[in-house]
């Protein structure tokens, strides 16, 4: 079972190679920090300014996050999700998956494991990002100081955990649209409603109850002068929890198919 | 030993789409099976659910003599199949394709281009799977069906979009796998004309019913048995006549006579009677039915 497993992975993974779902990881996970990058060089002057600053690496994390954290993580996981499926429905090759001497438990979870490494694979590149976007500016212009302080490692490395775990009820949810529908439109599209439902929601007391809020919500608890109400609950632990349901369900309705290809 | 055999598989789609109704397969060990049926017979409904690709609703399927809903993961280890259009990932290599499905069936890595070579697509290098033709595509399909060295191979019409040399060839190829190495093949087809000279077995379906099942040779004694010949003259009713008064029991059709298949002797006999009466004889020949024939009567039953 392991054995099958892993070569099950190991065969969806080369599936991304040269795949858009690929290629948007790479991209996304390096969008936000070239923004960064060109915006610190058109502004050179004040760069030695914001090197000089005790919070900077916080400040860059934070500016880093701001649109990542609204925008283009969730948008970044119903899209990434949704064209992993999509693979095999537009090659016509869900038949040749399902003929293969695999368990439908191994097929399940190893797509799922293949997304869920996609989206590891987005933060350490977007985290290596959040790095050249602080290096490069500093190596280019003459005169920028190297920040003093000490980069947060840990501070980075338990936030991307809380975002990584935020993201994934909205992996689950589209992973189950995707599987259910063979139009790309339809998972796209209502993921992108729900991500629009999500940002509405910001400022109800109950937005938390929609589980595309997560991201936004652990960026904005840093946020001043933000509108969005802060849940009175643990918002990391809830997303484990539609994370395990909502997954079930998806792996029960993908069991019980009547047609498999 | 029947490697795969069904019994009463019946198929629904809804409950007033009845897609196949009692169906019962066997197909020998060693056996080139031709499944054949006119398009929307049940040939790839039925495949698809000896493959488990639908969910079966009523009858049994045992494949090597197991239950597939049992032993499902260790039978289809056996089994290379191709089912209607190609399944591939149009953005990857004939190479990636393989490779792929390789790590799955655990099969040496050398597998790959030994059955690149085997299709004619060991020099499509860095091109992707997405550019190739339909013939390509369709070779790299029957390559991926391969890779396992199945036992078992069930090709659901892999001849579509070949050309009539990629035909012959995927034929010879198909003739030597189970030839040299004894892979029972079932392969569908809606023309006979394609497959008769491949097969050893023949299942032949339509409206979701087995209308014959049984070797080439059961066939052809079917065909035999459907001579007849054709029997034109100047006067039909002295013809008629004649051949009553000699107890011959005949069909008349466009003003021909049609008489069931007769020794040559008698044959004879009978244009000698009609001429000594009178009567012009224009033409008398034996009609030979040929498969496809057979195969159209099939059908139309």
């Amino acid at each position: 079972m392991t054995a099958d497993f892993l070569n099950s992975f190991q065969s969806e993974w080369l599936k991304t190679k040269r795949s858009l779902a690929f290629w948007m990881v790479v991209v996304g996970g390096f969008f936000t920090p070239a923004v960064i990058i060109v915006a610190r060089l058109v502004r050179y002057s004040r760069l030695p300014e914001i090197y000089s600053d005790d919070n900077f690496w916080a400040l860059l994390w934070k500016n880093s996050w701001e649109t990542m954290a609204i925008f283009f993580l969730p948008l970044g996981a119903i899209l990434s999700t949704s064209l992993i499926a999509q693979i095999e429905y537009k090659n016509n090759t869900w038949k040749q998956l399902h003929a293969l001497p695999l368990s439908y438990t191994t097929i399940f979870f190893s797509k799922l494991a293949v997304i869920l490494v996609l989206m590891l694979q987005f933060f350490v590149l977007f985290n290596l990002g959040i790095y050249f976007s602080a290096v490069v500016p500093y190596l280019l212009v003459s005169g920028t100081p190297y920040p003093q302080q000490a980069m947060p490692y840990r501070f980075f490395l338990n936030e991307n955990i809380l975002y990584f775990v935020d993201t994934l009820p909205i992996v689950a949810l589209q992973y189950l649209l995707s599987l259910r529908y063979k139009n790309f439109l339809v998972p796209v599209g209502l993921g992108f409603l729900f991500w629009v439902g999500a940002l509405a929601s910001l400022s109800w007391q109950f937005g938390y109850i929609i589980p595309y809020t997560y991201p936004m919500f652990n960026y904005l608890k840093d946020v001043e002068r933000s509108r969005a109400v802060t849940p009175e609950v643990n918002i990391h632990l809830l997303a484990l929890g539609y994370f395990a349901v909502i997954t079930t369900v998806s792996y029960v309705i993908y069991l019980t198919r009547r047609e498999k290809g | 030993m029947h490697v795969l055999e069904t019994h009463d598989l019946t198929h629904a789609f809804s409950k007033e789409e009845t897609v196949l109704s009692g169906i019962s397969l066997c197909v020998d060990d060693g056996s080139i099976y031709g499944f054949l049926g006119p398009n929307g017979a049940g040939k790839t409904t039925t495949l698809r659910l000896v493959l488990g690709l639908l969910k079966k609703q009523h009858g049994s399927i045992s494949i090597f003599g197991k239950d597939f809903g049992k032993d499902r993961v260790e039978i289809l280890r056996q089994i290379g199949s191709m089912i209607e259009s190609p399944s591939i990932y149009s953005h990857l290599t004939a190479t990636e394709n393989l490779r792929l499905l390789q790590k799955v069936y655990r099969c040496p890595r050398s597998r790959i281009g030994e059955v690149l070579e085997l299709v004619g697509l060991a020099n499509t290098g860095r091109k992707k799977a997405g550019e190739f033709s339909l013939g390509m595509k369709q070779r790299l399909s029957i390559a991926i069906a391969l890779l396992n060295n199945p036992k078992l191979l069930i090709l659901d019409e892999p001849t579509n979009g070949l050309d009539p040399n990629g035909i012959i060839e995927i034929r010879e190829l198909l003739r030597r796998l189970n030839r040299e190495s004894a892979i029972t093949i079932v392969i569908s087809s809606h023309l006979l004309s394609e497959i008769d000279r491949l097969v050893t077995h023949i299942g032949i379906i339509n409206k979701g019913r087995i209308m014959f099942q049984g070797t080439l040779d059961e066939l052809k004694r079917r065909q035999q048995q459907s001579l007849s010949v054709i029997l034109e003259t100047n006067d039909l009713g002295r013809t008629r006549e004649v051949l009553s008064q000699d107890g011959v029991e005949a069909d008349y059709q466009n003003g021909r006579c049609i008489l069931p298949a007769l020794p040559k002797e008698r044959i004879a006999q009978i244009n000698r009677q009609l001429v000594d009466r009178g009567v012009d004889v224009y033409e008398l020949s034996v009609v030979k039915n040929d498969l496809e024939k057979i195969f159209i009567d099939l059908i139309n039953e």
